[in-house]
């Protein structure tokens, strides 16, 4: 990477018309020097605070220290989702260099938008289909276990009869219920 | 040496003998070794101190992870100052620690170093027995580090009085870089410094 950059530097000074032409050149190189490896910046970020780097060297370096993520010029804060990817018309792939090894860490996980209208009626609408949906199922197993239960209740007699009982009252209301329902 | 470590020492060593610090001999380096893993690295004493004139030299190690990781940098040349050991030569500084940043290069810490040296930090010492004098007998002190700096540094200061001291102790069979420091240690007090060094 130290051929390509003094390569260029001499193939483009010479273009120039410029007294010293070689000295000019190498300036505007040094402007896109990676502030960490101190060459020409590859898969370049700029952080908000307006320093370049090499997006590895940058993520090697949030790396290294974890917990205080600074700007290694100026000791600003940083992050890597506040880093912004440089995009010049010279380079191949219009790609974000976040996205390249070592990849961008994985989205981060936002809590579900709240219901802000009317939380009560949320609450009603679900109470309902939970009474129309629940009630006839309700309604076939209990009349299921109203003809299974009578040999079942010869042997077991108390705890038992109180069941068929309890079954039948159930059986009773979700009646009532069904009824409510269709004249309602 | 991982590449990137190398790259870098290499860039800054360029850049180093580049700049205008060098050219008023103020910093250097050279190299130890053709790996760019060891340097050697040299400040002069700042102005209107008491480590003016002389010429310090430092020890600096680059790890591998360099530049994410400081370089190891201590004063191999002795030196009698409150965040530096007098017997390791081990640096008290946070930019050598935990305030390391990763543009930072040979030259800016070669200029932090030396900016220590013109103000030391005594409630963050490195060496407790310079420390305490530096905040108790200032005057003491100055007249010690700059004693030091000629002894060791090439400073241009003499002292008769501290010269003749040590003589005193070295005519007893004590070396004389010890005598320096057991006088230096009691405020220059002959007695005190006798009876340490042969208690």
């Amino acid at each position: 990477m130290v051929d390509v950059g003094s390569a260029s530097a001499s193939s483009s000074g010479s273009n120039q018309n410029n007294s010293n032409p070689g000295e000019e050149d190498k300036k505007d190189e040094r402007m896109f020097e990676c502030n960490i490896c101190l060459d020409t910046a590859k898969d370049a970020v700029v952080s908000m605070c307006g320093h370049l780097f090499c997006w590895p060297c940058l993520h090697q370096w949030l790396e290294t220290r974890p917990a205080r993520q600074m700007c290694p010029v100026c000791k600003a804060a940083i992050s890597k989702e506040k880093v912004i990817p440089l995009y010049g018309r010279g380079s191949s792939k219009q790609e974000d260099p976040r996205n390249k090894a070592p990849p961008r860490p994985a989205g981060q996980r936002s809590e579900p938008e709240a219901n802000t209208h009317f939380p009560g009626l949320g609450f009603h609408g679900s109470f309902m289909s939970f009474g129309i949906g629940a009630f006839p199922f309700g309604f076939i197993t209990s009349s299921f276990h109203f003809g299974d239960n009578r040999p079942f209740a010869a042997t077991h007699d108390t705890q038992s009869a109180e069941e068929q009982f309890l079954s039948k009252v159930f059986l009773w209301v979700a009646l009532a219920f069904l009824i409510w329902l269709l004249l309602a | 040496m991982a590449n990137i470590a190398a790259q870098r020492i290499k860039r800054e060593f360029k850049e180093v003998i580049k700049s205008e610090e060098v050219a008023k001999c103020a910093i250097k380096v050279e190299l130890v070794s053709d790996s760019y893993t060891e340097l050697k690295g040299e400040i002069a004493g700042p102005p209107d101190t008491p480590y003016e004139g002389g010429n310090f030299v430092l020890e600096i190690k680059v790890p591998e992870t360099y530049p994410f990781n400081p370089p190891k940098v201590r004063f191999l040349t002795k030196i009698w100052h409150p965040n530096i050991s007098s017997v390791t030569g081990a640096i008290c500084l946070d930019i050598l620690k935990d305030q390391w940043a990763a543009a930072m290069t040979l030259r800016t810490v070669l200029l932090s170093l030396q900016a220590l040296l013109s103000a030391a930090e005594p409630d963050d010492p490195q060496d407790a027995v310079v420390a305490k004098q530096y905040k108790d007998a200032p005057d003491m002190f100055r007249l010690t580090a700059r004693y030091w700096t000629a002894a060791y540094a090439g400073g241009p200061y003499s002292n008769p009085d501290f010269d003749s001291k040590i003589r005193r102790l070295t005519d007893m069979g004590i070396e004389s870089h010890d005598a320096r420091v057991a006088l230096s240690s009691f405020n220059w007090d002959l007695e005190r410094a006798t009876e340490q060094l042969f208690s």
